[in-house]
Protein backbone atom coordinates (compact mmCIF):
# COMPACT_ATOMS: atom_id res chain seq x y z
CA UNK A 1 0.00 0.00 0.00
CA UNK A 2 1.43 3.26 -1.26
CA UNK A 3 1.09 6.05 0.74
CA UNK A 4 -1.60 8.64 -0.87
CA UNK A 5 -0.59 13.09 -0.68
CA UNK A 6 -2.74 14.04 2.64
CA UNK A 7 -5.22 17.09 1.18
CA UNK A 8 -5.76 19.21 4.87
CA UNK A 9 -3.79 21.94 4.84
CA UNK A 10 -0.71 22.62 7.11
CA UNK A 11 0.25 25.04 9.26
CA UNK A 12 0.40 28.65 7.83
CA UNK A 13 3.49 29.85 7.55
CA UNK A 14 3.54 32.72 5.14
CA UNK A 15 7.55 33.28 6.01
CA UNK A 16 8.71 29.40 5.31
CA UNK A 17 12.26 29.39 4.20
CA UNK A 18 12.70 33.22 3.55
CA UNK A 19 15.67 34.34 5.48
CA UNK A 20 15.31 38.06 6.38
CA UNK A 21 18.03 40.26 8.83
CA UNK A 22 16.52 42.62 11.10
CA UNK A 23 19.15 45.31 11.64
CA UNK A 24 19.50 48.26 14.11
CA UNK A 25 21.59 51.18 11.94
CA UNK A 26 22.99 54.10 13.12
CA UNK A 27 22.98 55.46 17.10
CA UNK A 28 20.02 54.68 18.80
CA UNK A 29 20.10 52.15 21.41
CA UNK A 30 16.11 51.06 21.30
CA UNK A 31 15.68 47.65 19.50
CA UNK A 32 12.26 46.42 21.50
CA UNK A 33 10.59 47.12 18.29
CA UNK A 34 12.76 45.42 16.10
CA UNK A 35 13.07 42.62 18.31
CA UNK A 36 9.36 42.04 18.53
CA UNK A 37 9.40 42.36 14.81
CA UNK A 38 12.17 39.29 14.11
CA UNK A 39 10.32 37.25 16.22
CA UNK A 40 6.68 37.86 14.87
CA UNK A 41 8.13 36.92 11.55
CA UNK A 42 10.01 34.18 13.30
CA UNK A 43 6.67 32.79 13.75
CA UNK A 44 5.45 33.01 10.82
CA UNK A 45 8.20 30.80 9.60
CA UNK A 46 11.38 32.62 8.14
CA UNK A 47 14.65 32.13 9.66
CA UNK A 48 15.93 35.56 10.89
CA UNK A 49 18.84 36.80 11.82
CA UNK A 50 19.39 39.80 14.24
CA UNK A 51 22.44 41.89 14.08
CA UNK A 52 22.27 43.85 17.44
CA UNK A 53 22.38 47.43 18.12
CA UNK A 54 24.36 50.33 16.12
CA UNK A 55 25.58 48.44 13.39
CA UNK A 56 27.38 50.74 10.34
CA UNK A 57 25.43 50.04 6.79
CA UNK A 58 28.69 48.45 5.68
CA UNK A 59 28.41 46.25 8.54
CA UNK A 60 24.64 44.86 8.10
CA UNK A 61 25.50 44.69 4.08
CA UNK A 62 27.94 42.51 4.65
CA UNK A 63 25.99 40.66 7.04
CA UNK A 64 23.07 40.62 4.11
CA UNK A 65 25.41 39.27 1.59
CA UNK A 66 27.58 36.33 3.33
CA UNK A 67 23.90 35.13 5.08
CA UNK A 68 22.08 35.37 1.30
CA UNK A 69 19.37 37.11 3.12
CA UNK A 70 16.06 37.50 0.97
CA UNK A 71 15.22 40.69 2.84
CA UNK A 72 17.10 43.16 4.93
CA UNK A 73 14.81 45.28 7.93
CA UNK A 74 15.99 48.24 9.15
CA UNK A 75 14.81 49.90 12.28
CA UNK A 76 15.71 53.33 12.96
CA UNK A 77 14.42 55.52 15.72
CA UNK A 78 17.12 58.23 15.57
CA UNK A 79 15.59 60.51 12.78
CA UNK A 80 18.57 59.75 10.57
CA UNK A 81 16.70 57.18 8.36
CA UNK A 82 17.38 58.96 5.41
CA UNK A 83 21.09 58.87 5.25
CA UNK A 84 21.15 55.49 6.84
CA UNK A 85 18.92 54.11 4.09
CA UNK A 86 20.82 55.77 1.88
CA UNK A 87 24.09 54.63 3.09
CA UNK A 88 22.44 50.80 2.90
CA UNK A 89 21.50 50.48 -0.32
CA UNK A 90 24.41 51.74 -1.69
CA UNK A 91 26.88 49.22 0.11
CA UNK A 92 23.97 46.44 -1.18
CA UNK A 93 24.55 47.74 -4.95
CA UNK A 94 28.30 47.89 -4.16
CA UNK A 95 28.42 44.59 -3.33
CA UNK A 96 26.05 43.49 -6.50
CA UNK A 97 23.06 42.71 -3.96
CA UNK A 98 20.74 45.47 -4.77
CA UNK A 99 17.82 42.92 -5.50
CA UNK A 100 17.88 42.14 -1.78
CA UNK A 101 14.27 43.57 -0.82
CA UNK A 102 14.59 46.04 1.96
CA UNK A 103 12.25 47.43 4.73
CA UNK A 104 12.03 50.07 7.10
CA UNK A 105 10.36 50.57 10.42
CA UNK A 106 10.10 52.90 13.52
CA UNK A 107 9.89 56.33 13.68
CA UNK A 108 9.77 57.43 10.62
CA UNK A 109 7.64 60.78 9.92
CA UNK A 110 4.49 60.52 7.11
CA UNK A 111 6.29 63.07 4.72
CA UNK A 112 9.02 60.89 4.11
CA UNK A 113 7.90 57.46 3.78
CA UNK A 114 7.81 58.66 -0.64
CA UNK A 115 11.43 59.83 -0.28
CA UNK A 116 12.59 56.00 1.38
CA UNK A 117 10.08 54.60 -1.31
CA UNK A 118 11.44 56.63 -3.68
CA UNK A 119 15.22 55.14 -2.75
CA UNK A 120 14.35 51.70 -3.30
CA UNK A 121 12.55 50.70 0.06
CA UNK A 122 9.52 48.24 -0.55
CA UNK A 123 7.62 48.97 2.10
CA UNK A 124 7.99 51.74 5.74
CA UNK A 125 6.08 50.29 8.31
CA UNK A 126 5.12 52.81 11.65
CA UNK A 127 4.64 51.31 14.85
CA UNK A 128 0.64 52.05 14.91
CA UNK A 129 0.99 48.81 12.48
CA UNK A 130 -0.28 45.32 13.34
CA UNK A 131 2.29 42.79 13.08
CA UNK A 132 0.26 40.58 11.03
CA UNK A 133 0.18 43.10 8.60
CA UNK A 134 3.77 43.79 8.76
CA UNK A 135 4.80 39.92 8.31
CA UNK A 136 1.64 40.00 5.48
CA UNK A 137 3.40 42.75 3.66
CA UNK A 138 6.93 41.17 3.68
CA UNK A 139 5.57 37.52 3.00
CA UNK A 140 3.41 39.35 -0.39
CA UNK A 141 6.67 41.29 -1.20
CA UNK A 142 8.98 38.47 -1.42
CA UNK A 143 6.52 35.36 -2.98
CA UNK B 1 45.28 22.99 -4.70
CA UNK B 2 42.25 24.40 -5.06
CA UNK B 3 42.46 27.43 -7.58
CA UNK B 4 39.65 29.27 -5.93
CA UNK B 5 41.84 29.93 -2.64
CA UNK B 6 43.97 32.11 -4.63
CA UNK B 7 41.25 34.19 -5.70
CA UNK B 8 39.35 36.86 -3.95
CA UNK B 9 36.74 35.49 -2.37
CA UNK B 10 32.98 36.35 -4.19
CA UNK B 11 30.85 36.44 -1.16
CA UNK B 12 27.98 37.05 -3.14
CA UNK B 13 28.49 33.97 -5.19
CA UNK B 14 29.08 32.06 -2.27
CA UNK B 15 26.58 33.02 -0.24
CA UNK B 16 23.74 32.18 -2.71
CA UNK B 17 25.77 28.60 -3.52
CA UNK B 18 25.10 27.63 -0.07
CA UNK B 19 21.13 28.70 -0.32
CA UNK B 20 21.39 26.47 -2.93
CA UNK B 21 22.64 23.26 -1.38
CA UNK B 22 20.47 23.98 1.95
CA UNK B 23 17.42 23.92 -0.18
CA UNK B 24 18.33 21.27 -2.38
CA UNK B 25 15.57 18.47 -2.36
CA UNK B 26 16.77 15.00 -2.08
CA UNK B 27 16.13 14.39 -5.59
CA UNK B 28 18.46 17.08 -6.65
CA UNK B 29 21.13 15.84 -4.29
CA UNK B 30 20.59 12.26 -5.91
CA UNK B 31 21.22 13.35 -9.08
CA UNK B 32 23.87 16.13 -9.04
CA UNK B 33 26.41 13.64 -6.98
CA UNK B 34 28.71 11.92 -8.69
CA UNK B 35 30.71 10.43 -5.96
CA UNK B 36 32.38 11.13 -2.65
CA UNK B 37 35.43 13.95 -3.18
CA UNK B 38 37.61 14.13 -0.99
CA UNK B 39 37.42 16.88 1.54
CA UNK B 40 39.62 20.00 1.49
CA UNK B 41 39.46 21.83 4.59
CA UNK B 42 39.96 21.18 8.00
CA UNK B 43 37.04 20.78 9.64
CA UNK B 44 36.65 21.28 13.53
CA UNK B 45 33.29 20.75 15.40
CA UNK B 46 32.27 22.67 18.43
CA UNK B 47 29.56 21.08 20.55
CA UNK B 48 28.34 21.45 24.08
CA UNK B 49 25.13 22.34 25.85
CA UNK B 50 23.47 25.41 25.31
CA UNK B 51 24.91 28.51 27.45
CA UNK B 52 28.65 27.18 27.13
CA UNK B 53 29.86 29.72 25.46
CA UNK B 54 30.44 28.36 22.32
CA UNK B 55 29.70 31.19 19.74
CA UNK B 56 32.06 33.28 21.93
CA UNK B 57 34.62 30.48 22.01
CA UNK B 58 34.84 30.24 18.89
CA UNK B 59 35.17 34.09 18.07
CA UNK B 60 38.12 34.13 19.92
CA UNK B 61 39.49 30.95 18.47
CA UNK B 62 38.48 32.18 14.99
CA UNK B 63 41.53 34.23 15.55
CA UNK B 64 44.19 32.41 16.31
CA UNK B 65 43.28 29.63 13.65
CA UNK B 66 43.83 32.37 10.79
CA UNK B 67 47.56 31.93 11.95
CA UNK B 68 46.96 28.57 10.59
CA UNK B 69 44.68 28.84 7.98
CA UNK B 70 44.13 31.70 5.13
CA UNK B 71 40.40 31.39 4.84
CA UNK B 72 38.53 30.35 7.86
CA UNK B 73 34.75 29.64 7.43
CA UNK B 74 32.08 29.30 10.73
CA UNK B 75 28.86 27.62 10.40
CA UNK B 76 26.42 28.23 13.16
CA UNK B 77 23.01 25.90 13.56
CA UNK B 78 20.54 27.39 15.46
CA UNK B 79 16.94 25.34 16.30
CA UNK B 80 14.02 25.29 14.11
CA UNK B 81 10.96 25.38 15.17
CA UNK B 82 9.13 21.90 14.37
CA UNK B 83 5.99 23.89 14.29
CA UNK B 84 6.34 27.02 12.00
CA UNK B 85 9.61 25.99 11.03
CA UNK B 86 10.91 29.42 12.06
CA UNK B 87 14.19 30.15 13.62
CA UNK B 88 16.49 32.99 15.26
CA UNK B 89 19.89 32.88 14.30
CA UNK B 90 21.64 34.35 16.79
CA UNK B 91 24.87 33.22 16.96
CA UNK B 92 26.74 35.22 15.08
CA UNK B 93 25.68 38.29 17.31
CA UNK B 94 28.15 37.10 19.29
CA UNK B 95 30.71 36.84 16.85
CA UNK B 96 30.73 40.94 15.76
CA UNK B 97 33.93 41.49 15.94
CA UNK B 98 35.19 38.88 13.10
CA UNK B 99 33.11 40.22 10.32
CA UNK B 100 35.12 43.00 9.53
CA UNK B 101 37.62 39.95 8.56
CA UNK B 102 37.71 39.52 4.69
CA UNK B 103 39.62 35.90 6.00
CA UNK B 104 36.13 35.11 7.99
CA UNK B 105 33.04 33.83 6.47
CA UNK B 106 30.10 33.80 8.96
CA UNK B 107 27.28 31.44 7.96
CA UNK B 108 24.18 30.71 10.25
CA UNK B 109 21.89 27.33 9.42
CA UNK B 110 18.49 26.62 11.06
CA UNK B 111 18.44 22.90 11.94
CA UNK B 112 15.31 22.43 9.62
CA UNK B 113 14.09 18.45 9.92
CA UNK B 114 17.28 17.26 11.19
CA UNK B 115 17.07 16.72 14.61
CA UNK B 116 21.02 15.39 15.29
CA UNK B 117 21.97 18.82 16.33
CA UNK B 118 23.17 19.94 12.76
CA UNK B 119 21.14 21.10 9.73
CA UNK B 120 19.44 19.31 6.87
CA UNK B 121 22.20 19.12 3.84
CA UNK B 122 25.29 20.01 5.68
CA UNK B 123 27.52 17.61 4.41
CA UNK B 124 26.44 19.51 0.99
CA UNK B 125 26.71 22.81 2.36
CA UNK B 126 30.16 21.88 3.76
CA UNK B 127 31.56 20.95 0.13
CA UNK B 128 30.35 24.21 -1.36
CA UNK B 129 33.08 25.34 1.39
CA UNK B 130 35.58 23.35 0.00
CA UNK B 131 34.91 24.42 -3.80
CA UNK B 132 35.54 28.07 -2.67
CA UNK B 133 38.75 27.18 -1.19
CA UNK B 134 38.42 27.48 2.37
CA UNK B 135 41.46 26.05 4.49
CA UNK B 136 39.38 25.10 8.09
CA UNK B 137 35.76 25.08 8.80
CA UNK B 138 34.36 25.51 12.19
CA UNK B 139 31.45 24.14 12.64
CA UNK B 140 28.55 25.00 15.74
CA UNK B 141 26.24 22.39 16.77
CA UNK B 142 22.65 23.33 18.52
CA UNK B 143 24.11 21.84 21.88
CA UNK B 144 21.25 19.66 22.64
CA UNK B 145 20.03 16.47 21.38
CA UNK B 146 22.65 13.75 20.19
CA UNK B 147 25.17 16.65 18.33
CA UNK B 148 28.05 15.68 19.85
CA UNK B 149 27.92 11.76 18.05
CA UNK B 150 26.38 13.81 15.00
CA UNK B 151 29.29 16.02 14.56
CA UNK B 152 31.99 13.91 15.08
CA UNK B 153 30.61 11.71 11.37
CA UNK B 154 31.62 15.24 10.01
CA UNK B 155 34.79 17.12 11.32
CA UNK B 156 38.05 16.13 12.07
CA UNK B 157 38.52 17.55 15.15
CA UNK B 158 35.73 17.74 18.07
CA UNK B 159 35.49 20.12 21.15
CA UNK B 160 33.39 19.77 23.53
CA UNK B 161 33.03 22.97 25.53
CA UNK B 162 31.27 23.06 29.02
CA UNK B 163 30.65 25.96 31.96
CA UNK B 164 31.28 26.02 35.20
CA UNK B 165 27.75 24.85 37.39
CA UNK B 166 27.40 22.14 34.40
CA UNK B 167 27.59 19.17 37.08
CA UNK B 168 24.11 17.92 36.05
CA UNK B 169 25.52 18.42 32.72
CA UNK B 170 28.78 15.77 32.89
CA UNK B 171 25.93 13.54 34.90
CA UNK B 172 23.82 13.17 31.95
CA UNK B 173 27.07 13.22 29.76
CA UNK B 174 28.56 10.53 31.34
CA UNK B 175 26.41 7.69 28.81
CA UNK B 176 29.00 7.69 26.02
CA UNK B 177 28.25 11.19 24.70
CA UNK B 178 31.45 12.46 26.46
CA UNK B 179 33.30 9.76 25.17
CA UNK B 180 33.43 11.49 21.34
CA UNK B 181 35.72 14.33 21.75
CA UNK B 182 39.20 15.06 21.40
CA UNK B 183 39.46 18.02 23.60
CA UNK B 184 37.66 19.53 26.06
CA UNK B 185 36.95 22.78 27.18
CA UNK B 186 35.87 24.07 30.26
CA UNK B 187 34.95 28.12 29.31
CA UNK B 188 33.80 31.20 31.88
CA UNK B 189 37.24 30.19 33.76
CA UNK B 190 36.83 32.97 35.88
CA UNK B 191 33.66 31.91 37.10
CA UNK B 192 33.30 30.03 40.68
CA UNK B 193 33.51 26.20 39.99
CA UNK B 194 35.55 26.11 37.08
CA UNK B 195 38.23 24.33 38.84
CA UNK B 196 35.96 22.17 40.03
CA UNK B 197 34.30 21.59 36.94
CA UNK B 198 38.05 20.41 35.18
CA UNK B 199 38.41 18.18 38.17
CA UNK B 200 34.73 16.14 37.72
CA UNK B 201 35.71 16.10 34.15
CA UNK B 202 39.06 14.51 34.40
CA UNK B 203 37.96 11.80 36.91
CA UNK B 204 35.16 11.16 34.22
CA UNK B 205 37.51 10.86 31.30
CA UNK B 206 40.07 9.08 33.26
CA UNK B 207 37.90 6.40 34.20
CA UNK B 208 36.35 5.92 30.61
CA UNK B 209 39.65 6.04 29.00
CA UNK B 210 40.83 3.22 30.32
CA UNK B 211 44.36 2.63 29.61
CA UNK B 212 44.47 4.75 26.91
CA UNK B 213 45.87 8.33 27.42
CA UNK B 214 43.41 11.20 29.12
CA UNK B 215 42.14 13.82 26.34
CA UNK B 216 43.48 17.56 27.09
CA UNK B 217 41.39 19.64 29.22
CA UNK B 218 41.50 23.11 29.00
CA UNK B 219 39.98 25.91 31.44
CA UNK B 220 39.88 29.01 29.27
CA UNK B 221 38.13 32.42 29.34
CA UNK B 222 36.49 32.99 25.99
CA UNK B 223 35.33 36.82 26.35
CA UNK B 224 38.86 37.72 27.60
CA UNK B 225 41.16 35.12 25.48
CA UNK B 226 42.62 33.99 28.50
CA UNK B 227 43.94 30.25 27.38
CA UNK B 228 43.43 30.33 24.10
CA UNK B 229 46.34 29.84 23.20
CA UNK B 230 46.92 26.73 24.70
CA UNK B 231 43.36 25.63 23.48
CA UNK B 232 44.80 26.79 19.58
CA UNK B 233 48.07 24.56 20.62
CA UNK B 234 45.98 21.51 21.39
CA UNK B 235 43.70 21.82 18.61
CA UNK B 236 47.43 22.02 16.03
CA UNK B 237 48.65 19.10 18.74
CA UNK B 238 45.60 17.21 17.32
CA UNK B 239 46.15 17.93 13.50
CA UNK B 240 49.80 16.69 13.66
CA UNK B 241 48.93 13.23 15.16
CA UNK B 242 46.08 13.05 13.30
CA UNK B 243 45.57 10.66 9.93
CA UNK B 244 43.12 10.83 7.55
CA UNK B 245 41.85 6.78 7.46
CA UNK B 246 39.65 5.35 5.38
CA UNK B 247 37.05 4.91 8.43
CA UNK B 248 36.40 8.87 8.13
CA UNK B 249 35.02 8.53 4.67
CA UNK B 250 33.03 5.68 5.95
CA UNK B 251 31.30 7.79 8.68
CA UNK B 252 30.85 10.70 6.75
CA UNK B 253 29.34 8.63 3.35
CA UNK B 254 26.87 6.93 6.39
CA UNK B 255 25.70 10.49 7.80
CA UNK B 256 25.21 11.69 4.61
CA UNK B 257 22.60 8.84 3.30
CA UNK B 258 21.58 9.04 6.30
CA UNK B 259 20.37 12.21 6.48
CA UNK B 260 19.16 12.02 2.96
CA UNK B 261 17.00 8.65 4.23
CA UNK B 262 15.89 11.11 7.30
CA UNK B 263 14.46 13.85 5.30
CA UNK B 264 12.85 11.49 2.79
CA UNK B 265 11.08 9.86 5.75
CA UNK B 266 9.44 13.28 7.55
CA UNK B 267 7.87 14.04 4.01
CA UNK B 268 6.77 10.82 3.83
CA UNK B 269 5.35 10.74 7.48
CA UNK B 270 4.05 14.36 6.79
CA UNK B 271 2.21 13.37 4.18
CA UNK B 272 0.73 10.40 5.76
CA UNK B 273 -2.93 9.73 5.67
CA UNK B 274 -5.55 9.89 8.50
CA UNK B 275 -7.08 7.25 6.77
CA UNK B 276 -3.80 5.23 8.44
CA UNK B 277 -4.66 6.49 11.93
CA UNK B 278 -5.59 3.69 14.24
CA UNK B 279 -4.43 1.05 12.10
CA UNK B 280 -2.56 -1.77 13.31
CA UNK B 281 1.63 -0.48 13.87
CA UNK B 282 2.44 -3.59 10.79
CA UNK B 283 0.28 -1.73 8.54
CA UNK B 284 1.60 1.66 9.29
CA UNK B 285 4.96 0.36 9.18
CA UNK B 286 4.82 -1.39 6.29
CA UNK B 287 2.95 1.22 4.28
CA UNK B 288 6.10 3.74 5.12
CA UNK B 289 8.44 1.18 3.98
CA UNK B 290 6.27 0.81 0.76
CA UNK B 291 6.32 4.49 0.18
CA UNK B 292 9.77 5.39 1.27
CA UNK B 293 11.17 2.23 -1.31
CA UNK B 294 9.58 4.40 -4.37
CA UNK B 295 12.21 6.63 -6.26
CA UNK B 296 11.23 9.95 -5.93
CA UNK B 297 10.59 12.83 -8.60
CA UNK B 298 11.31 12.13 -12.31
Amino acid sequence: MMIETATEPRAASPLRGKRILVAKPGLDGHDAGAKVVALAMRDAGAEVIYTGLRKSPAYIARVAIDEDVDAVGLSILSGSHKELVAETIAALKEEDAGDIALFVGGTIPAEDIDALIEMGVRTVFTADMKLDDVVDAVAKALA
Amino acid sequence: MNARAQMTLDRRALGRALSRAANASVEEILAADAGEAATRARRIGVTGPPGAGKSTLIAALARYRLEHAGRVAIIAVDPSSSKTHGSVLGDRIRMDRLVDDPRVYIRSLASRGASDGLAENLPEILAVLDDFGFDEIILETVGVGQSEFAVRDLVDIELLVMAPGAGDQIQAMKAGIIETADIYVVNKADQPGAARAETELRAILTMTAGSAPVPPIIRVQADTGEKMDELDAAIEDCVRRRKEGDADAVRRGRHRVKGLIVRRLNEVLLDMPVALEGRPIREVYDAVMDTLSQRTGP
